[in-house]
């Protein structure tokens, strides 16, 4: 008995050593890779790079559109969550499906997709009648963003309403509240977290959008370049103290966003 | 068990490092010239049982690469400006500098020619829609913006250019999804065989043109300069001026 007990003792920790083991030797590697994008560059460069007219551009086009898109995500991205998670109608599985499948696709094809649809299709023809344009513009590069954040936010909006015990807003209802009411003064404050850790991400995933802006607004220089382009453009021209400094500057950001989407403590 | 894995970790970097040392050949080239280049590199593969690695970017890209200290058997920008410089920087050997064949730029429409491009000159009409590389990354930007300033219509075309493209695959499918009327590029990208029947060719007439000749070399960092010299010499030799040409790519010499 007392050999046995021995055993399995030994076999847990065997266990735990080896997850242990793993999880420290990758988390090593993400340190030393993060690490290296801050000490290989020289500083005095990086901060020179910082003030350039190229960079102060790119990180202030880089906020306004990921501040729009973000929002424009959100907005759409709250009743389709709500939606799928609530609702039942045919072909639900099927709009699931498609709502997730850019999380699947390579920003490259979702970028072929929108230039596509948004260049001689009628969609695209209505659109540039009424004053929307997407390709080659500025407005472009919101659409690029808003479709590749869309469905993280979607993801993440749709599993905070499905933690959210029904009976509340059945309760709710009960006491005279509308569906609409109830939305508002129920399930919108009760999914406070999420929204936040949803908000926090599109607007990670809008900054941190290059293949679709690449392929849809063309990724030019000094218009329609957000930070990745500019980090792109700079390799493309050898100037590779940019190129740093604009990685610098989106891991930042993306720092910030998973801080604070941890502190929101949502799981996906 | 920690041993185990140490030995494993160990012994697979040392697997790796020794990969890459095995990998003694490396070829920096422009982007526009993979085609033929894939093809001289596995035929030099097969000949001489070594293996060469390729790195593929724009012109920009890879004299940067070079200029930082990044080691390569030869050279090949798409441009002969780079290599001069290389050579002044002393990156390359100047015996081994060699011209070899012909850039071609031309003016691509998408099939139909809705833009009604018939010259230079019509790329400054009201309305059209203009891309070409940008001038600070690939070549055929910078070739583009000289040879408009050349002819004095760079002014007057800039209004219309919707698209800066960093690479120049990306001119090629903008023009082939009839995104744009026309686009400055080399002539032996549009003869690949994906573009086929896909846009066509407005040529540029001598005289107003720009041609370029692709350069290649020995960079002074190979490792195994005897080994590069001989790449080099294979990719500029008779043999190889076939592979150039079913790819579009004229010979310098004729």
């Amino acid at each position: 008995m007392e050999k046995m007990g021995i055993r399995t003792v030994r076999k847990i920790n065997f266990f735990k050593a080896g997850m242990i083991f793993i999880t420290l030797i990758i988390t090593a590697l993400l340190v030393l890779a993060i690490l290296s994008l801050f000490l290989v560059p020289d500083p005095v460069d990086v901060w020179n790079n910082l003030w350039s007219e190229e960079m102060i551009f790119s990180m202030k086009f880089s906020l306004i559109t990921g501040l729009i898109s973000t929002l424009l995500v959100m907005v759409v991205a709250l009743p389709i969550a709500y939606t799928l998670s609530r609702f039942q109608f045919k072909g639900i599985g099927f709009v699931k499906t498609i709502i997730d499948l850019p999380v699947a696709f390579p920003e490259l094809v979702l970028g072929l997709c929108l230039l596509l649809l948004f260049g001689n299709t009628p969609v695209g023809k209505f659109l540039k009648l009424i004053g929307l344009d997407f390709v080659f513009t500025q407005a472009g590069v919101v659409a690029a963003q808003f479709f590749t954040a869309l469905p993280y936010a979607c993801r993440i909006l749709k599993s905070t309403f499905d933690y959210i015990d029904p009976r509340l807003e059945f309760v709710s209802r009960s006491l005279g509240y509308s569906q609409r009411e109830t939305f508002i003064n129920i399930s919108l404050p009760l999914a406070r977290s999420g929204i936040l850790a949803s908000v926090v991400i599109a607007f990670a995933r809008c900054i941190g959008t290059f293949g679709t802006v690449l392929i849809l607004a063309g990724g030019t220089f000094m218009k329609t370049e957000v930070l990745p382009i500019t980090l792109y453009l700079n390799i493309s021209y050898g100037n590779m103290g940019m190129a740093l400094t604009s990685g610098i500057v989106l891991m930042v950001i993306s720092f910030f966003a998973i801080y604070i989407f941890e502190k929101a403590e949502v799981s996906l | 068990m920690i041993k185990t894995t140490l030995v494993c970790v160990v012994s697979f970097f040392l697997w790796t490092a020794n990969m890459a040392f095995a990998a003694d050949l490396k070829i920096f080239s422009g982007a526009g010239l993979i085609k033929p280049m894939e093809e001289l590199r596995l035929n030099f593969e097969r000949l001489h049982s070594v293996k060469v690695n390729t790195h593929y970017g724009s012109s920009g890209e890879i004299f940067g690469m070079v200029a930082a200290g990044r080691s390569c058997s030869i050279l090949v920008p798409g441009a002969e400006k780079y290599s001069e410089d290389a050579l002044k920087n002393g990156w390359i050997v100047g015996d081994t500098l060699k011209q070899m064949v012909l850039h071609v730029p031309i003016i691509a429409v998408p099939i139909g020619n809705p833009g009604n491009i018939r010259g230079l000159y019509d790329l400054t009409k009201p309305g059209v829609r203009v891309a070409i590389g940008d001038p600070k990354a690939a070549a055929i930007g910078r070739v583009a913006k000289k040879l408009l300033t050349k002819n004095g219509t760079w002014k007057q075309t800039v209004p219309n250019i919707k698209v800066y493209a960093p690479t120049v695959n990306q001119l090629l499918i903008y023009v082939s999804l009839k995104q744009i009327d026309a686009a400055i590029i080399w002539k032996d990208l549009v003869s690949w065989a994906e573009a086929n029947g896909k846009l066509e060719v407005i040529e540029i007439e001598k005289q107003r043109n720009l041609i370029k000749t692709i350069p290649t070399a020995v960079c002074t960092s190979a490792s195994d300069q005897i080994m590069a010299t001989k790449l080099n010499t294979y990719i500029s030799s008779k043999a190889g001026m076939k592979i150039w040409k079913k790819w579009g790519f004229e010979p310098c010499e004729k």
